[in-house]
């Protein structure tokens, strides 16, 4: 079962580096919906006895966000007519390489934390790390709001990965919730990006500094 | 006696089956486009016919510009030579030999850049910078994957090192060799063998001003490397030094074979990157690289 | 006692140099050249026969007792100073001719002696107090060499740098030896390891030691100072001078304990420097200033060998030190060969041509064979290639290295990068020598200075043959040189005492002159094979574009233009251009410079904050003595606070 599970967030740290390098925006969606739906299934992995909640929860998870939230998005990229580069600030080899050091440094990290002795071994923490840092990097290295939304869903999936570590101690229930705001986040946002858009013919976070009044 | 013996065997080994690769590749290339194409003994054919031929030099050239591709072809061989061959393991292995097998293609870079550079054309000075400079990236994922060996089976000689399988990271660690071997052998994606654009070689407008036996040696010792590489990253992966003789040279060949023909679907399937793209693949193949050593690390470890 | 005698010979014979230089050069140049053969053979025989020689005279300078001492690390550094001090001696003869220099060569030939005699008196001190004499008497010698062209704005630029970065580390090293001889209570050197009290010093000989290594950030006064001196000086700083900072950081780690963090930190910046260095060298298009940048780098392979040894000293002495150290040790004379040749050859290049740009040479192969093929092969040997020096010695740091990994200590951890950048280095380094070889001596001439280009004369020539031979010598029979390493390792670390030649150092070395063998074999065979089928000579290939012109070459620039995009964030180069526009462009150009990023991005901004500081504070300095009365109150009051403060703590 650790096996499994260890290549699954192993995958999704790989994720984190193929978001990071990614120069288009389809592809940096479908990363991030592809990392979603990877941690989707780790509750059946860690979840011992299999009720029904958790299969629920897991598959809204996947559905959710492996094809609702890149549904929207893919959306607002057409109607809003977004050209598909992805513009970095910071370079796509400094980010591969920050996010690389990130994964190396968070397995380190972990190793020194005093940890419960069932998630010592697991990948669990460092993978929790490596994509707050991976999320972080995206929403600080990249102009366009897609991109930035992309980098929330990242961040998003750190959390969740920590989430899961207290998965005996709270509810899905909580987890579920998280899900639908997040899911209504992203809706909000696919409309106000279509909107900014037709108002200003502009995307891309640098000029939106001009509203901040 | 018997050493002297044995060195000239897999010598002639390398040099006679080298060639075989590039025709196995070009062959699956014909055959996924539907085309006959050349036979696979094609490079051979063209050898022969280059070592009786003439050369045209550039009036520009110095006189060491004949030696450039001889002293590269030897320190591709020497290197090659370095390498355990399946069951046979090495002729000559000591601590250390695994930087010597990378410098020794240094060595072979820096005389072939050398001679491009000594014919004056710009052409030639583009594919120089380039070859130069994505190296230096390739280099980092070379090294690190050696690394990687070396804290596996605590050596630094390649005799040793390649003997057990790379452990937890193999796959990566085979990702990675593989975008390396396509970079220094300047096949898709890096660069395009089959191009005619001077303006977007690497390695083919480097040879531009070469003919006849020179032109000989340089494509004799570019299928050297490409075998070399193969080998490398067949026996990285595979436990080739724990199978039966047999077994070893069967895996060895089989898997050279596969390797050869993963170039030559790569060849067909995916078109040239961009310039700008280039250093960012070659980071991955040294992250990649990177994180099989992470693995080997904590797999041993643990 | 045979020692002291060579060195009596040989300081009396530069003395001997230093009268004759003004009057008569040849007298000055045999002067020269015994005094550094018998340096030369003393360094030998202590290093080979491993016996510490002392010399305590009844004799006070300065109120101290004169103390010299030539154990295995001074004689190590010692041989290679007479090395480079009689090939530049000879070097100089024909490059810096009294006809040529009317005023600057006579005094430059005494100031040479007078460098050489300093260098090795700072070898020999194991006095505190005369280390000092002998290490400023040796900056100022260095000062006077460097600034040989005062006419030129530059040149007296780059001569106050050096010497404003000289004393900064002079005064580094003050503090530190003063606080030594406070706390020892006497100026007189020597192991004293066992005492801990001392390790916090080592943090000012690494400042003061760093300065004149040049290691990246306090190389700032390096590229100019080298880059502006005649280039037999060149030589000789890059080759020794430099060195004598290495040399300081040996000695004093040798001798006092030296604390965990400080040889992380030497370790650290090894691999800085190494990588920043090349990187720098590969935007420049001045040669020696490119060279000089190489320096930086090598240096940093140096450190990178030292602060590994010092690593694993503070974690129990494992045999990867030994190696570590010993391929640092030994990349010292590789670097001072190979660095002091590659200067000679640049040399030789502005003396036909008179111009270090790049863009201005090429095709020098015709008109300067010797030159040519002398320069290539010392590039082939910097970027460590086999079967050359430079690959000897970082084939014994790549050992050290791998076996840190291997440890899987706290070492590995800086290990790992350390291999990676190691290796980047050597590619870089590679691209950047590629870049040089190619755009000065291969292709045709840019311009008309290059064409008309000369070969230089047998005094230029045979010192350069003598350093290619050395780099070959060192590459093929690294086992030769092994003793003499390993002498002086084990005069700094007494544990590794009789160290026998590592195995693989005889297999290499049979690689390596196999290898050799092997590529003149497979040349003249191809050569031959090419005479019989038949050799005609045509135009390069041009794409059939009509008028070709020799400007159209592959520049210096455009070749590093990858690797200096991939640096821009601390290269910072500055560009000009002026894009062509339109279906028919007219005028357009382009021009890229890479500054001294460190110098003038932080060095002088920070200068400059401290004028305005310091301006701003002269004008309470106006004459008015009312005022002054007032400052006397202010300070009073001030103090009387000050103390009722204190008091009523």
């Amino acid at each position: 079962m650790t096996g499994a599970l260890n290549l699954l967030v192993a995958l999704a740290m790989g994720l984190n580096l193929l978001a990071l390098g990614s120069s288009r925006l389809p592809s940096l969606i479908r990363a991030a919906a592809v990392q979603g739906m990877v941690l989707g299934v780790l509750p059946l992995l860690l979840e011992h006895e299999f009720h029904g909640l958790v299969w629920v929860v897991a598959a809204a998870t996947i559905a959710i966000k492996g094809f609702v939230i890149p549904g929207l998005l893919r959306r607002a990229l057409r109607t809003a007519h977004i050209d598909r580069e992805v513009e970095p600030l910071l370079g796509f080899i400094p980010s591969l390489l920050l996010g690389a050091m990130a994964a190396i440094g968070a397995v380190a990290f972990a190793g020194a934390l005093p940890l419960r002795p069932e998630h010592a071994g697991t990948l669990l923490v460092p993978g929790a790390f490596a994509t707050l840092v991976g999320g972080l990097l995206l929403l600080m290295g990249r102009s366009k709001a897609i991109a930035q939304v992309c980098g929330y869903l990242i961040l998003e999936n750190g959390i969740y990965l920590f989430g899961l570590l207290l998965i005996h101690a709270t509810p899905l229930i909580v987890e579920a919730g998280i899900l639908l705001d997040l899911t209504v986040g992203v809706f909000v946002i696919g409309i106000i990006v279509d909107r900014i858009q037709r108002e200003f013919d502009t995307l891309d976070t640098r000029k939106l500094t001009s509203l901040r009044e | 006696m018997t050493t002297v013996l044995d060195i000239l065997l897999r010598l002639a080994v390398w040099l006679l089956l080298a060639p075989l690769l590039p025709g196995v590749i070009n062959k699956v290339k014909a055959w996924i486009a539907g085309r006959r194409g050349p036979p696979v003994l094609q490079l051979y054919y063209d050898l022969a016919k280059l070592w009786r031929k003439g050369v045209v030099l550039s009036t520009a050239v110095s006189p060491g510009h004949v030696a450039g591709p001889a002293v590269a072809w030897v320190a591709v061989l020497s290197a090659a030579l370095l390498l355990p061959l399946g069951p046979a393991g090495t002729a000559l292995s000591f601590r250390g030999d695994a930087l010597l097998f990378v410098y020794l293609l240094a060595v072979a870079r820096f005389c072939t850049s050398c001679a491009a550079l000594d014919t004056a054309s710009a052409f030639e000075g583009m594919g120089v910078a380039r070859e130069v400079s994505y190296a230096v990236l390739a280099e980092a994922a070379v090294i690190t994957a050696l690394l990687t060996l070396a804290l596996q089976s605590n050596s630094v000689s390649l005799g040793t090192m390649l003997v057990p399988s790379a452990g937890a990271g193999a796959g990566l660690l085979a990702a990675g060799l593989f975008l390396v071997l396509l970079a220094e052998n300047c096949r898709v994606p890096f660069d395009d063998p089959n191009t005619h654009l001077e303006l977007t070689m690497i390695h083919e407008v480097m040879v531009l001003d070469h003919s006849g036996p020179p032109l000989a040696a340089i494509l004799h010792g570019a299928s050297v490397k490409l075998l070399l590489f193969a080998v490398l990253l067949a026996e990285t992966v595979l436990p080739i030094g724990k199978l039966s003789p047999l077994m070893a040279t069967a895996a060895l060949a089989g898997s050279v074979l596969v390797v050869a023909v993963g170039v030559g679907l790569v060849e067909s399937l995916f078109a040239r990157l961009a310039f700008r793209r280039v250093p960012m693949l070659l980071t991955t193949a040294f992250l990649l690289s990177l994180f099989a050593l992470l693995a080997a690390w904590k797999g041993a470890g643990a | 006692m045979i020692p002291g005698r060579l060195l009596l010979l040989a300081f009396l014979s530069l003395i001997v140099g230093l009268v004759t230089a003004r009057r008569a050069p040849r007298l000055w140049l045999a002067a020269t050249l015994t005094g550094a053969g018998a340096a030369l053979a003393a360094a030998t025989g202590v290093l080979a026969g491993g016996e510490v020689w002392e010399w305590r005279p009844t004799l006070a300078v300065g109120g101290e007792a004169v103390h010299l001492r030539l154990d295995a690390v001074s004689a190590f550094f010692l041989a290679l100073l007479a090395v480079l001090g009689g090939a530049g001696g000879a070097y100089s003869r024909a490059y810096w001719t009294d006809a040529a220099h009317p005023r600057s060569a006579p005094s430059g030939r005494a100031w040479w002696n007078a460098l050489l005699a300093f260098m090795g008196l700072v070898l020999l001190s194991a006095n505190g107090l005369h280390f000092l004499i002998a290490w400023e008497l040796f900056a100022v010698s260095g000062y006077f060499l460097i600034t040989r062209e005062r006419h030129r704005r530059e040149v007296r630029q780059a001569g106050w740098l050096y010497l404003a970065a000289s004393h900064a580390g002079t005064l580094c090293l003050f503090a530190f030896f003063a606080l030594l001889a406070a706390r020892t209570g006497s100026w007189e050197l020597g192991p004293m390891r066992g005492r801990a009290e001392l390790a916090p010093l080592f943090w000012l000989a690494l400042a003061g030691f760093g300065l004149k290594a040049g290691l990246f950030p306090l190389h700032i006064w390096l590229p100019s100072a080298h880059a502006n001196a005649p280039s037999h000086v060149s030589a000789i700083l890059s080759g020794v001078a430099i060195k004598m900072g290495i040399y300081g950081l040996v000695r004093f780690s040798g001798w006092l304990p030296v604390p965990e963090a400080a040889a992380w930190t030497i370790a650290a910046l090894g691999v800085v420097s190494a990588v920043l260095g090349v990187a720098f060298a590969l935007g420049q298009h001045d040669l020696k200033r490119l060279l000089a940048y190489h320096s930086v780098e090598n240096i940093g392979i140096i450190l990178i060998g030292l602060g590994f040894a010092l690593v694993a000293a503070a974690h129990g002495n494992p045999v990867w030190a030994q190696l570590a150290f010993a391929g640092g040790l030994l990349h010292v004379w590789n670097h001072g060969l190979f660095k002091a040749l590659l200067f000679l050859g640049a040399g030789s290049v502005l003396h036909a041509t008179g111009t270090r740009e790049m863009s201005k040479l090429g095709g020098l192969w015709r008109a300067m064979p010797w030159t040519a093929g002398c320069f290539t092969l010392g590039a082939a040997a910097i970027s460590g290639l086999p079967p050359l020096n430079g690959f000897v010695s970082e084939w014994l740091v790549y050992l050290g290295l791998f076996d840190a990994v291997g440890s899987r200590s706290s070492a590995a951890w800086v290990a790992v990068p350390a291999v990676v950048l190691l290796a980047m280095t050597g590619a870089l380094a590679l691209a950047c020598f590629v870049k040089v070889v190619g755009v000065v001596f291969l292709g045709l001439p840019r311009t008309e200075t290059a064409k008309h280009a000369h070969e230089s004369g047998w005094f230029m020539r045979v010192p350069m043959l003598v350093l290619a031979s050395a780099c070959v010598a060192i590459g093929l029979f690294p086992m030769f040189f092994w003793p003499a390493v390993a002498r002086a390792a084990a005069a700094w670390q007494p544990a590794w005492a009789d160290a026998p030649v590592p195995e693989p150092l005889y297999a290499l070395s049979a690689c390596n002159i196999t290898f050799a063998l092997l590529g003149l074999l497979a040349a003249a065979l191809l050569w031959r094979r090419v005479r019989r089928n038949g050799l005609s000579r045509a135009v390069t290939w041009d794409c059939g574009y009509a008028a070709p012109s020799a400007r159209m070459q592959y520049t210096a620039g455009s070749f590093a233009g990858i690797i200096t995009g991939w640096f821009a964030w601390i290269l910072r180069p500055e560009r000009h251009a002026k894009l062509p526009e339109g279906n028919f462009p007219a005028h357009a150009h382009f021009a890229e410079h890479t500054p001294e990023t460190v110098l003038e991005k932080i060095v002088e901004p920070t200068g400059r904050l401290v004028m305005a500081v310091s301006t701003a504070v002269r004008r309470l300095q106006h004459g008015r003595l009312q005022s002054y009365i007032l400052y006397l109150l202010l300070g009073l009051i001030a103090l009387a606070l000050l103390a009722f403060a204190g008091g009523g703590r």
